[in-house]
């Protein structure tokens, strides 16, 4: 069992899963970069620390004389600008990944109204709800779905996040990082999946009894196959509306019969 | 109590018996308010707790052992884990290292006594108080808020009053916190041995006030946050409510200034440790005194300045998260100089390996690795996708149990001897490093490469089908075995309690004044206060003894070299009380009662 751990690192599994999207890509590389670099500081603070334990062995050995100031200072300005350094890398990739890339040539060519973007940055804007303990998904036409949303390849996707109780966080790791809403402080992220596929994640804010079910698939498709299934989704949701309507308004209908029905 | 009223001869002995009986000596160390009572109680207690803590981790990991697992039910996990955070942070690491500024830092800088004693034994009880608000309501509905019980999960859930209960054991962990740090500090400011000016304070006390005035500051804080909380919950605040037109992200803000104030609490606290531990085993003076001391400080103003490190995902405008990641990779100086000196007081020392400087070299070691993996993820597009992940738990796991547990037992390890006068055992204290420092290794590792899968924290089951039930059966196995070290540590601390064997005043051959008093120190603590010359003020009064008795031409058993020997070592508090005292002519009680003192055992 104990060889799996190795076996899965040497996999990649050192870093977050591997990126499908600029976004995530940006997150990934900052990743391994700040990691190597707190990797050898750590390694070396704890090299240091053994070998210094390696004395002399006397009882009582030669006293040394104090650190001088000027160590101090050359070793706090060597950090203070390995901080700096990583301070401005880390706004430069943070940039880089909040800034929406315009959709593909192969993505999904649409023109979304009340934007005045130029046509090749339109993204699509998918509202994502949270609830205890489900994402709910609604599309630009209205159609809407749950737990698993459906995209187009190579196409910017904006997400506008709220939540209808307590706090979530939207998190696909393989299409970027975690963005946490509740109510009344709604949030927003992007991505542009660059293959085609699914991808999971799940929330990481704590959110009560159910927390540990609330997990979101995006499955990415290619724009037609993504129109078909808008298309298919939004006649399943009419037929399914019509079914309730209609055994809503028939209101003598058997308490058998809508037991029936709901097996 | 009223003097007896006696006409006749003077006879002292009828005045003993008119005393009351003399009451049990847990009543008398329950309501004394000398710090070395308050502080024996506060480590006590926070033992206890820590194995309270240590519990409910040990349960949450064997749910977690298999995927999809059912052994505890959600609701159950959920009051677990919103115990789970507070036990092992404000009611175990915190108050261990709050009985141990107690006990230590009146000792340390001179001083007959706290400033404030009954402040002092206030924070205890108020300590204690809360520790058993949140416990009792597992009697009825614990809180199943979360770690933090952040809002509107804590207005929502648990309809009954268990998030009441925890907001209110928090709330006077606050106040115990706020009390302790006021008299911490007027100690610290008004106690100190003459001579004995700021750069001159050991390394520990001076540690103590930079937790003092953190928690002026956080204290208050969460204070605040669990009042506006229970507002809501009962008499219809809208403080948190958004609808309502409240702050929904206020409270997250506070709890996370508090919630990172305790957490550098803790690593300072094991910061002064660790640098008293080295110094003393290494046989070194400090390295840097002072670049470590002005780091501390720094540690602890950038580290609470970057609360919202812990909030990169929240829709925070990118300027207040880049001013967070500043303060957050700043960090990376203070905490880099101060292991740097760790490195210059080692090297050329010669290292003893005792228990304490072993689990004082395991706690650097994963603070190291705790604070490196913390930097990291305090880079914004880095914490995007590792927070609130089993990355990130993994990284406080390790700083906190790097300088709360390994970092809290190097010092009960160092100053157990103070304390009771007795060792610590060393054979269970071997034991007890290896299988915790392995065990929090082989805990936390897995779980962070899970969480790089995609793993997220607080969780009651994962799924079996995202590839993550090894490294959860390996953590949960490494869980164990840490368990079983700390249960080793706390069974060697009630075993030795009584029965360990005799250490003397000063078994380490420390630098500082704590090792002037007898162990364990008497009610008043020195029969002499001393002058203090440098930082290490007791190494100069030995040498100062041993050049006396040089002079003075003793046998040869005091005067071997420039180290004493053992029997030189044990006369020492005497003879040096006796030197010191020979101005006022009182040396005679002194070196009577130096002479009971034992030298180190052998």
């Amino acid at each position: 069992m104990l060889a799996l751990v190795p076996a899965a690192a040497s996999a990649g599994a050192l870093a977050p899963a591997s990126p499908a999207s600029p976004a995530a890509d940006d997150e990934r590389a900052a990743y391994v970069v700040v990691v190597v670099i707190a990797v050898l500081l750590a390694i070396g603070l704890i090299a240091g620390l053994i070998a210094a334990t390696r004395g002399s062995g006397d009882d009582e050995p030669e006293r040394r004389t104090r650190g001088t100031s000027g160590v101090q200072a050359r070793v706090g300005a060597g950090l203070g600008v390995l901080a700096v350094a990583i301070f401005v890398f880390g706004v430069i990739v943070t940039e880089s990944a909040r800034e929406v890339e315009p959709t593909g040539a192969d993505g999904l060519q649409t023109v979304q109204r009340d934007l005045s973007l130029p046509a090749d940055a339109e993204p699509l804007e998918i509202e994502v709800s949270g609830q205890q303990w489900l994402w709910r998904y609604q599309y630009p036409d209205g159609t809407f779905s749950y737990y698993e949303m459906v995209v187009p390849v190579d196409t910017a996707v904006v997400l506008k996040l709220d939540s209808t109780d307590v706090l979530h966080s939207w998190w696909i790791p393989a299409l970027g990082g975690q963005a946490a809403v509740a109510p009344g402080s709604d949030n927003q992220t992007w991505f542009k999946a660059t293959e085609t596929g699914e991808f999971e994640g799940s929330s990481t804010e704590f959110s009560g009894p159910g927390y540990a079910t609330m997990r979101a698939r995006v499955r990415v498709v290619e724009p037609a196959e993504y129109q078909a299934w808008l298309t298919q989704q939004a006649e399943d949701i009419k037929e399914a509306q019509e079914a309730v309507a209609e055994r809503v308004l028939a209101e003598d209908t058997p308490d058998e019969q809508l037991e029936e029905d709901a097996e | 109590m009223t003097p007896p009223i006696y006409t006749g001869a003077a006879r002292p002995e009828v005045v003993v018996e008119d005393l009351g009986d003399e009451r049990a000596g847990w009543v008398r160390t329950a309501t004394s308010a000398d710090h070395k009572a308050v502080g024996r109680m506060f480590i006590a207690t926070a033992l206890t707790f820590g194995a309270a803590a240590l519990t409910l981790l040990v349960m949450m990991r064997i749910q977690l052992i298999v995927p999809d697992a059912t052994i505890i039910r959600p609701e159950i996990f959920d009051r677990l884990l919103s115990a789970y955070g507070i036990t092992g942070l404000l009611f175990f690491a915190i108050p261990l290292f709050m009985g141990l500024i107690t006990y230590v830092v009146p000792l340390q800088i001179g001083a007959r006594g706290p400033a404030l004693p009954r402040l002092g034994s206030l924070s205890y009880w108020l300590y204690l108080m809360g520790a058993i608000f949140v416990y009792a309501s597992f009697m009825y509905s614990p809180s199943e808020a979360g770690t933090i019980a952040v809002t509107p999960l804590s207005e929502v859930s648990s309809p009954s009053h268990g998030v009441d209960a925890w907001a209110v054991g928090v709330g006077l962990m606050c106040l115990s916190l706020i009390v302790f740090a006021v008299n911490t500090l007027t100690t610290i400011r008004l106690g100190r041995a003459p001579g004995m000016v700021w750069r001159r304070v050991p390394l520990f006390s001076f540690a103590s006030t930079v937790i003092s005035w953190l928690l002026l500051v956080i204290g208050p804080v969460m204070l605040a946050a669990v009042s506006m909380l229970l507002i809501d919950r009962n008499f219809d605040g809208i403080f948190y409510d958004s609808g309502e037109g409240g702050a929904p992200m206020l409270y997250q803000h506070l709890a996370w200034i508090f919630f990172t104030g305790a957490y550098l609490t803790v690593l300072l606290a094991a910061f002064g440790v660790i640098s008293e531990i080295f110094s003393t085993f290494s046989r070194q003076p400090q390295f840097a005194q002072r670049a470590t001391a002005g780091s501390m400080v720094a540690f602890a103003v950038l580290g609470l300045l970057a609360w919202m490190q812990n909030m990169y995902s929240e829709p925070i405008p990118i300027g207040f998260l880049y001013f967070a990641m500043l303060m957050a990779v700043a960090m990376v100086v203070p905490a880099g100089l101060i292991f740097f000196n760790w490195i210059g007081t080692l090297r050329g020392g010669s290292v003893q390996s005792k228990p304490p400087m072993r689990f004082a070299l395991g706690a650097a070691v994963l603070i190291a690795i705790g604070l490196a993996g913390e930097w990291a993820g305090s880079v914004v597009p880095v914490g995007w996708q590792i927070g609130q992940t089993g990355v990130a738990w993994g990284d406080t796991h390790f700083a906190l149990i790097g300088g709360g547990v390994l970092g809290g037992f190097a010092a009960l390890y160092y100053w157990f001897p103070k304390i009771t006068g007795r060792y610590m055992g060393t054979t269970l204290a071997g034991a007890s490093f290896w299988a915790t420092t392995l065990g929090a290794v082989v805990m936390i590792v897995p779980v962070q490469l899970a969480g790089l899968e995609g793993m997220p924290v607080d969780v009651y089951k994962f799924f079996g089908d995202t590839g993550m039930s090894a490294y959860n059966l390996i953590a949960s196995l490494g869980a164990i075995l840490f368990a079983i070290g700390v249960i080793l540590t706390l069974v060697n601390a009630a075993a030795s309690y009584n029965g360990g064997s005799e250490a003397g005043h000063d078994p380490w051959g420390g630098s500082t004044l704590e090792w002037f008093a007898l162990s364990p120190p008497p009610p008043h603590n020195f029969d002499l206060v001393p002058d203090v010359r440098s930082n290490e003020a007791y190494r100069d009064i030995r040498e100062a003894v041993v050049a006396r008795a040089t002079e003075l031409e003793l046998p040869p058993a005091s005067t071997a070299g420039p180290e004493p020997e053992p029997a030189a070592v044990a006369a020492e508090p005497a003879a040096a009380q006796a030197e010191q005292g020979a101005e006022d002519g009182s040396s005679e009680d002194d070196a009577d009662e130096g002479e009971a003192g034992d030298g180190p055992v052998a």
